[in-house]
């Protein structure tokens, strides 16, 4: 014990009764764990929607079924599921496929996640390629070079980048505080 | 503007629309105290979901969202060893001077360039809107100007080159 520097040591999070301590799953909505298996399953059928040319009800299922009980493992799965659909769809279908997905029962709840799967799409690519190649410039003068530089990833985010447009025409920026704070994260 | 930065600001813009949401609220550790949450990071459940915009790897904005704080990080483009240089330059000058600028961190969040705070104190005496234009103008701005100082410094060495070298033409 001598060696401990007991300044700092941040007593706050030996109490119990410190806001330091709150319990968070208090918050959450109880969701009702789910297994890798079963998000595999699903993500398989989304596949199977989407090659049979039905991009709009792949997208529905998959919204309509978020796995927030699932483990890192089962999310990034089907994480990986929407990204594909999301770039399977043309640009100029976007906004009339958002516009029926809203305009159905529930359709609210399934534009919040698909906004969840944006944020954690443009989050996550971004973590996987985290070591950036700078290229030596042999000669230091390079004029005529443009900027464009480090493109890595630039295409799919550009796809995100124009759904999450779309998305808040329809759906508004609420649906962006939602993503904020709803504890149940994709 | 390019084709892929409009809908890049655009979601920027959006998102800090969204996340600039912030109302008074005391410390809940320490009484008649009254901190930023998203630094003092004491109580869990007044922080939010943060959220990442990124146009590619290079090019990020981190929003993370509090109930009277939020915390923006901007990456700012680098695409070669000098401009890596030059943006180090950039935010050391103006982190120093982060006094004037009310909103500036005086430093950046681990992994991006730049970062700024904005509070329920902010919010109350700037108008929203215009702190979102200003973050928005400082993300176009900042690319223009490093590539203006990027050509600047090669025109400099060029000459300099030129005028060291011609006692021995």
């Amino acid at each position: 014990m001598a060696n401990v520097n007991w300044r700092t040591i941040n007593v706050d999070a030996l109490d119990p009764d410190s806001p330091a301590n709150f319990d968070l799953s208090s918050l959450t909505p109880a969701v009702a764990p789910v297994a890798t298996a079963d998000v595999q399953a699903l993500a398989g059928q989304i596949r199977q929607l989407m090659r049979g040319g039905d991009n709009e009800g792949a997208l529905q299922g998959a919204l309509e079924n978020p796995p927030y009980g699932a483990d890192d493992r089962g999310k990034e799965v089907h994480l990986a599921a929407v990204i594909e659909i999301l770039q399977s769809i043309r640009q100029s279908d976007m906004s009339p496929i958002l516009q029926r997905i809203y305009s159905a029962p529930g359709g609210s709840e399934a534009l919040d996640v698909l906004m969840k799967y944006i944020y954690k799409g443009m989050a996550q690519s971004s973590t996987v390629s985290a070591t950036r190649n700078i290229t030596p410039q042999a000669t230091g003068f390079s004029q005529i070079h443009s900027r464009g530089g480090g493109e890595g990833g630039g295409q799919a985010m550009s796809v995100l980048l124009s759904w999450h447009e779309k998305l808040v025409e329809i759906a508004g920026p609420g649906s962006i505080v939602r993503v904020m704070t709803d504890r149940r994260t994709v | 503007m390019s084709q892929s930065l409009r809908p890049y600001l655009q979601c920027v813009r959006s998102s800090l629309t969204a996340a600039l949401s912030l109302s008074n609220f005391a410390s809940q550790a320490s009484e008649r105290h009254n901190v930023p949450e998203i630094e003092a990071q004491s109580c869990p459940e007044v922080l939010l979901n943060p959220l990442t915009i990124s146009r590619n790897e290079n090019e990020k904005v981190f929003i993370e969202p509090s109930i009277n704080s939020v915390r923006i990080s901007i990456k700012i483009k680098q695409a070669d060893e000098i401009e890596n240089i030059l943006v180090h330059k950039f935010t050391r000058f103006l982190n120093q001077r982060a006094e004037a600028f009310f909103i500036l961190r005086r430093k950046a969040v681990k992994g991006y360039d730049i970062s700024f705070l904005i509070t329920n104190f902010h919010t109350e005496e700037m108008l929203k809107h215009k702190l979102v234009d200003f973050i928005i103008q400082f993300m176009e701005e900042v690319d223009k100007e490093i590539s203006e100082m990027k050509l600047f410094l090669n025109a400099r060495a060029r000459f300099v080159a030129e005028s060291f070298l011609t006692p021995f033409d």
